[in-house]
């Protein structure tokens, strides 16, 4: 393999794992923190990924799909949170099944609402970065900065800030932290409002390099699920590992074999993960 | 067993009915909604009755579908070669489904969304591989170009075959409730910790109840290639793995006609609304929402809560009781001999080289300050808590290595700290499951007669008038009193004659009355079978009363063993019973 097939192949690999821990990072978040497995996390992504969408068909400039992104997600978390999610904190089972059935509602919402037909969100700029003899999308270079520089920020936030404290001591022991003073019903509401609006953006940022439409939920869902089978569920570290090693896997498994080699893979990994190791590679403590 | 036969012969002829009332073409129609209903109703079994949801059930469907597909291309139509290797395909997507789930089940994966996701999975694998590989599937165009069955018409003389395949899933779904084996699900799903206790594997009943689940499925997909005439990834897809499931919980998982009302009464709707009615794929989504979050039972649930209200259910007339086969936890296997065991859970030495030597017969009561590790001596020896380091022993069997539902074919039996039994069950059932451990074989599972069966120990109970069981045989357990619950979980451990009984702490949230009560029906099960019972206790008057010999437990060691008099002159036990140090 030359030196510039070798860069370009890391450079495919970091995009790859940069993207998956983006698509993951909500639901990790939302699992982590409240023991849901949200299904319509996929859903929520493809909302997101609807925004800049419909900025354009209403003529409003692209940044524009920023606002419109975060008021569609929100509002709709914000209801289901209201409708759905609260009466199914700590039913994990339910929560998986309701919330399953909230994806399929969602998808079918949007094919009404938005039509079934494909749609391609252009790049925000075009432009190609020179990294050596190497030319890469700058979108891409810059979306994998965004991603790095978010969950540093993050994972700072969620150690040092008193929100990140309360959290902490909600997913340790929620009823000491009621106790404790803690409003946990207003917590919990809003980090799965939160993990929904990470997903939005998630979509929003990814929608230029995927086609968008109404059943593209499915397939986000999927990859970002066993990417946090892998890492381990529930911290920042062990998606991290996940989307490292399924990332790796799929772009290693796709340039050399062929894309549905990759995709078998990363199955098959996840399931040699839930059966094997529950846990994951990454483990608290 | 009337209702049963009235139930399918009115749905055969219901079914019959429909190509004569509306049509060939109709029943084309429906024939297709009753195969989906029939995977659909795999999937209402194995999540219903056995607590566990399977995601991706189209692929038995669709291995049905693809396997039948080139057994007719291969065979050219021939009937009795093709309905024989259709019933190959079924068992051998059943054998794969059950070595499946007998590999998950067995680690640690509980009937949670772990089992689930993998199902998902592996349909996501199977459609994959059906979408890439034409030479073997026909790709995206699908595998066509074969005869139907036998030669029927898919518009004529399929549709009867459709229907006795749907009546004779039915009516085995409905037997299997009647049966030994259903009661045995219904307890997976009501305590799975008591059903392993009775000496049930878990792993193996859930594995049982998918390979059903999935030899259904893949009956279905069978006759679902001579009905279609094509088989593409559709039929092996997520897409229908998740109608499925839809169709199961809104028609009512718990029922065996549920699912295929679901399937028909929605898919159809479905088929013929879907182009016409815009927001009527939303519809049936928030229907699905309303009743996963509302409405668990589905709609058979309210059609039989109807019928309850209505007073049409037909109360079962009991038949006399049978004399129960001699149970394997009877025969006599020597001591319990624990050696240096050591036991650590999250960073704590709970059991401290403990070593602890049971006579072989009689009454040994443990007692101990909380935290002294008596209830997880008990764990350690039923396999509920994994030891680190010693040996357990009995008679010249080692222990190690054994799981929990092992326990009672070596003759040991447990009552738990907290009462643990079947609550959503009657009494009755309960005992009726106590009475099928250690002595149900094989074939007895699927036999009605078991479950007339009733022991020695607990006829025993049942004639005693000061115990408090026989008068509420048809009350749900989860409704007794705390002290009528240590009963019955005293009377289904003593169930099975089991050599060596441990109680945990058996007179707790008990009157004094019920305590003597305890002590006597313990002392009676000692005396009448000569077997080892060891007991932990905080009550000193009970220890009084029934213990043979002491051992005092003390940070996870044996502090001292003797009679209780011996025991209490040793000094070590005074200075921890005075909270002196050691």
């Amino acid at each position: 393999m030359s030196s510039d097939a070798l860069v370009l192949f890391a450079l495919n690999a970091t995009w790859q794992i940069a993207a998956l821990a983006l698509l993951a990072l909500g639901l990790g978040l939302v699992f982590g923190l409240l023991r849901i497995m949200n299904m319509a996390h996929g859903d929520f992504v493809m909302l997101g990924a609807y925004a800049p969408v419909l900025t354009a068909q209403w003529g409003l400039p692209p940044l524009a799909a920023i606002p419109v992104c975060l008021l569609m997600v929100g509002l709709t978390a914000l209801i289901v949170e209201r409708l759905v999610i609260r009466h199914l904190y700590a039913r994990m089972f339910d929560s998986l099944l309701a919330t399953w059935a909230l994806s399929i509602l969602m998808r079918e919402g949007a094919e009404l609402a938005f039509g079934p037909q494909f749609r391609n969100v252009p790049l925000p700029f075009e432009g190609v970065t020179q990294i050596g003899t190497v030319g890469y999308p700058s979108y891409r270079l810059l979306v994998i900065g965004l991603v790095a520089a978010g969950f540093l920020a993050l994972w700072l936030w969620y150690r040092r800030s008193l929100t990140g404290l309360k959290l902490r001591a909600m997913v340790d022991n929620p009823t000491l932290a009621e106790g404790a003073g803690i409003n946990t019903a207003r917590l919990s509401a809003g980090a799965f409002v939160a993990g929904c609006l990470l997903a939005g953006l998630a979509g929003l940022l990814l929608a230029p390099t995927l086609s968008v439409y109404p059943g593209m939920g499915l397939d986000a869902l999927i990859r970002s699920f066993f990417t946090l089978i892998v890492g381990g569920l529930g911290t920042l570290e062990g998606l991290a590992v996940g989307a490292a090693v399924i990332g790796g896997l799929q772009a290693g498994l796709s340039a050399y074999l062929s894309q549905t080699a990759g995709y078998l893979g990363v199955l098959i990994l996840a399931i040699l993960f839930l059966w094997r190791r529950p846990d994951g590679l990454y483990r608290h403590r | 067993m009337g209702s049963i036969v009235t139930v399918n012969l009115a749905l055969a002829a219901g079914l019959l009915l429909v190509p004569w009332l509306g049509g060939d073409f109709l029943a084309w129609q429906i024939g297709l909604f009753l195969l989906y209903g029939v995977a659909a109703q795999g999937v209402g079994f194995a999540w219903g009755r056995g607590g566990f949801l399977p995601l991706g059930n189209a692929l038995f469907f669709g291995l049905g579908a693809y396997g039948a597909a080139a057994v007719l291309k291969a065979t050219e139509g021939a009937l009795w070669v093709n309905l024989a290797a259709m019933a190959l395909i079924a068992l051998l997507c059943a054998a794969l489904a059950f070595g499946i789930a007998l590999l998950l089940f067995r680690g640690r994966m509980g009937s949670g969304p772990g089992f689930s996701l993998v199902t998902l999975a592996l349909v996501l694998i199977a459609a994959q591989i059906a979408e890439t590989t034409p030479a073997l599937t026909g790709g995206f165009n699908g595998f066509s170009g074969y005869p139907p069955l036998a030669g029927l018409d898919p518009f004529g003389g399929l549709y009867p075959v459709i229907v006795a395949l749907v009546v004779a899933v039915t009516l085995s779904l409905t037997l299997i409730e009647r049966l030994p084996a259903g009661l045995i699900l219904r307890g997976l799903v009501a305590q799975e910790e008591r059903l392993e206790l009775l000496g049930f594997a878990p792993h193996r009943v859930k594995a049982w109840a998918f390979a059903g689940s999935a030899g259904i499925g893949a009956l279905a997909g069978s006759l679902y290639a001579s009905h279609q005439g094509i088989v593409t990834p559709q039929a092996i897809g997520f897409m229908l793995s998740a109608e499925l499931v839809i169709w199961a919980a809104v028609g009512g998982r718990f029922s065996p006609l549920g699912p295929l009302l679901g399937a028909v009464a929605i898919g159809w709707a479905s088929s013929a609304l879907r182009d016409t009615v815009a927001w009527w794929e939303v519809g049936v989504a928030a229907v699905f929402l309303l009743v996963v979050l509302l409405q668990p039972g589905g709609a058979m649930d309210l059609i039989h809560r109807g019928i309850a209200r209505l007073g049409l259910t037909r109360r079962r007339r009991d038949a006399p009781p049978l004399p129960a086969p001699p149970s394997r936890a009877a025969a006599a296997r020597g001591p319990l001999r624990l050696c240096d065991v050591g036991l650590s859970a999250g960073g704590i030495r709970i059991l401290d080289r403990l070593s602890l030597a049971l006579p072989e017969a009689g009454i040994l009561c443990v007692i101990g300050p909380n935290g002294a590790g008596k209830t997880t001596m008990l764990n350690a020896v039923t396999a509920r808590l994994p030891v680190q380091s010693g040996q357990i022993t009995l008679g010249a069997v080692s222990l190690g290595g054994k799981a929990t539902w092992q326990m009672l074919d070596h003759g040991i039996a447990r009552k738990m700290q907290i009462p643990t039994v079947f609550g959503a069950l009657t009494l009755r059932e309960n005992l009726q499951l106590a009475a099928l451990a250690g002595r149900m074989r094989g074939l007895d599972a699927l036999r009605p007669s078991p479950l007339r069966w009733q022991t020695p120990p607990v006829a025993r109970l049942l004639a005693d008038p000061e115990v408090p069981l026989a008068a509420g045989l048809d009350k749900d357990a989860g409704h007794l009193p705390q002290g009528h619950r240590q009963f019955l979980e005293l009377a289904m451990t003593l169930s099975p004659e089991p050599r060596l009984v441990m109680l945990d702490e058996p007179a707790a949230g008990m009157s004094p009355a019920e305590t003597q009560l305890m002590v006597r029906l313990a002392r009676d099960y000692q005396q009448q079978t000569g077997a080892a019972i060891v007991v932990i206790e905080h009550d000193m008057h009970l220890v009084d009363a029934l213990a043979d010999e002491v051992a005092v437990l003390h940070q996870g060691r044996t502090l001292a063993t003797g009679s209780l008099a011996e025991v209490r002159r040793d000094p070590l036990v005074a200075a921890v019973y005075a909270g002196g140090h050691k």
